[in-house]
């Protein structure tokens, strides 16, 4: 749902594959919702058909060896198994956050206008969230730091085969920057 | 060509002057030479160890590389000048196109590739890896291996801008045996159809000992004890490829090179100083003492411009918009441009005489411009002065070294010699970019459409 943190876990997870040397693509919704789906309402069936459109690139994507995020709001099931079907190496992440931490954190300020009505057909508000059944992963938004839910992500990924855990354990880290500015300090470089 | 077998040994800053000046020392490197073919490399802009390698064995320039130093901006803020590792090279370097192609490689030691990535074959990673704790080697099982045989592996000379000259000579000799001892053992016992060392020896050397061989330099002491170590380093090194030489098949193709060369250095110039003197920079606390320009509170409202310190000089403009606290507006941007060049441009040293800077606009340098470059590249006195980023300086013009005593700069021409081929003779006009489609071509491999180099005969 809207403020549940796929974008920020995704951000997390692209920047850690990316350090590792991997292809990565990020679908954001918000982002999707200006191109790739522009026009497009929030009907079901215009959700539905949005989800799909980011599927079918996601498809694509991962057929060429990049790996694809799609952060988007996906409230049905249905489409959400047919694209399993059609990607197969899939992992579907559900970003569990109850809907009154969402409100309380209401980043974009739009649980408020729908609350008031002032936006219709508003997920988890004015319009039905399903939750998945079996999601390859859970995230507790409201529990976890944002790195904790991108460590689940990531090992789930790692898990399936679908990343290199030698690859991911020699992608650079904060302590390894630190520790090379230290020498280039001590040799006189910075 | 299936069994085809290249041998890289880059020496970075060889000095290719120095090279033909004692080469009857030197009767590997002259066999090669007569061997083969060779002539200066012309390295990139700017002529630093990253991106110069990287350029090299990947066919593009820094531009295209968005490799404009071993820190870079990440973003617009002030402080986020990003580590250049290997992961933020994000071409093909001739060992990845290889490993693709199913040809086995060996790397030792080169800049940039730490995190060491998969390759077909095995990897040490080079000058900036973090510490021997830190995973860098692939296989990660090689690098057991190697502690086993050679103990601790010796990522760089520490401190090597120092005045104890007999500890850094020691060091600096142990640093260069050690990777060619490795070498030797990895020629030997690995399996390889591509093999490439890098030693950072001769640029430790050049960097403390040039002014006790060249009578030019401002520092050079007639007489002294070590006016022959320079020659006598050479000597060495050409012993150790001699020595390396005799474990590699006979048919192999050789190239040795390096990534740019060194000059004397004649002094420094301040750059944050003259910025402030200019009334481009303000700063709420002057410094009494050296201190590094990060450390310093910098009033950004009153500041158009800061620089960096290194080999060359690197200046960034506060762009209104763009920087946190910009003030130059971007219609401006250009005009300021310009007059900053020019001011830079007519820069004078304490004598009154023209220093000699050379300034660069990005676009002036590349046919392509990725990351955040710096606004303005200086080379002052054409590279024969280093930028000093600290203040507290005093003036502008400086003869001492904000990290310690340092005697050479770097200089646009390294060294190249290739054996192994049907070519002979002195070939002008090598480009560092040249290197990564020489070697593919010597696999039978096309190098990539867009590619910058094109292959040496």
């Amino acid at each position: 749902m809207s403020g549940s943190g796929k974008s920020t876990v995704s951000e997390i997870v692209e920047e850690v594959l990316r350090d590792a040397g991997y292809k990565v693509e990020v679908l954001d919704g918000d982002v999707v919702r200006t191109n790739l789906s522009k026009g497009l309402g929030f009907s079901k069936e215009d959700r539905d058909l949005n989800i799909k459109r980011i599927g079918f690139v996601c498809n694509l994507l991962t057929r060429n060896g990049v790996v694809a995020i799609a952060a988007a709001i996906s409230p049905y099931r249905e489409v959400r198994d047919y694209n399993r079907k059609e990607i197969g190496d899939f992992i579907e992440v559900f970003c569990k956050c109850p809907l009154e931490v969402l409100i309380d954190r209401d980043v974009k300020g739009l649980y408020k206008k729908a609350l008031a009505g002032e936006i219709k057909n508003f997920t988890g508000v004015s319009d039905p969230y399903e939750e998945p059944e079996n999601p390859e992963v859970t995230v507790n938004t409201d529990l976890e730091t944002p790195e904790e839910s991108a460590r689940k992500v990531l090992d789930k990924m790692i898990e399936l085969g679908y990343v290199d855990i030698e690859r991911l354990k020699s992608a650079i880290g904060t302590e390894d920057e630190e520790k090379i500015k230290k020498r280039l300090e001590d040799l006189g470089y910075i | 060509m299936e069994d085809r077998k290249v041998v890289i040994i880059g020496l970075d800053c060889l000095e290719p002057t120095l090279v033909e000046r004692w080469i009857d020392d030197l009767p590997n490197l002259k066999r090669i030479m007569e061997e083969g073919i060779y002539g200066k490399i012309r390295s990139t802009d700017p002529p630093i160890t990253i991106p110069a390698w990287s350029a090299m064995m990947s066919g593009y320039s820094p531009g295209s590389l968005g490799l404009y130093g071993f820190r870079n901006r990440g973003d617009f803020s002030y402080d986020a000048l990003k580590l250049a590792t290997s992961r933020t090279v994000k071409k093909k370097r001739v060992w990845d196109i290889l490993s693709d192609r199913g040809k086995k490689v060996v790397l030792l030691g080169v800049p940039q590739t730490y995190p060491p990535n998969r390759v077909n074959g095995q990897m040490v990673s080079g000058w900036l890896t973090p510490d021997t704790s830190a995973q860098y080697t692939y296989p990660t099982s090689l690098k057991s291996e190697l502690v086993d045989v050679f103990g601790e592996y010796i990522i760089d000379v520490k401190d090597f801008r120092t005045d104890d000259k007999e500890r850094l000579l020691r060091e600096i000799y142990a640093f260069s045996n050690q990777h060619f001892d490795i070498a030797e053992y990895m020629i030997t016992k690995k399996n390889w159809d591509f093999f490439m060392m890098v030693d950072m020896g001769p640029d430790r050397f050049h960097h403390g000992f040039w002014k006790f061989f060249d009578t030019t330099h401002p520092k050079h002491v007639p007489g002294n004890e070590l006016s022959d170590c320079v020659r006598e380093y050479y000597i060495f090194l050409d012993g150790r490829l001699g020595r390396l030489l005799k474990k590699v098949p006979e048919e192999s193709v050789i190239v040795v090179v390096s990534d740019h060369g060194a000059q004397p250095m004649m002094g420094g110039v301040a750059i944050n100083e003259w910025l402030i003197d200019k009334g481009y920079l303000a700063v709420k606390d002057y410094p009494k003492e050296l201190t590094p320009i990060r450390k310093i509170e910098i009033d950004w409202e009153k500041t158009k411009a800061w620089g960096e310190g290194g080999y060359y000089c690197r200046i960034f403009v506060n762009v209104k918009g763009r920087e946190p606290k910009g003030v130059v507006d971007p219609g401006d941007y250009d005009d300021f441009l310009n007059e900053i060049i020019d001011e830079i441009s007519n820069m004078k040293d304490e004598s009154g005489n023209l220093i000699g800077n050379v300034c660069f606009r990005p676009g002036d340098l590349y046919r392509e411009v990725n990351g955040i470059p710096p606004d303005i590249f200086v080379y002052l006195g054409n590279l024969r002065y280093r930028s000093v980023g600290s203040l507290g300086v005093g003036g502008y013009i400086t003869y001492d070294n904000d990290t310690g005593p340092d005697d050479a700069n770097h200089s646009f021409y390294g060294f190249f010699a290739m054996s192994g081929t049907e070519s002979r003779g002195v070939r002008d006009g090598i480009s560092i970019v040249d290197v990564a489609p020489t070697v593919l071509s010597l696999f039978g491999i096309d190098a990539p459409d867009d590619i910058e180099g094109k292959a040496i005969k």
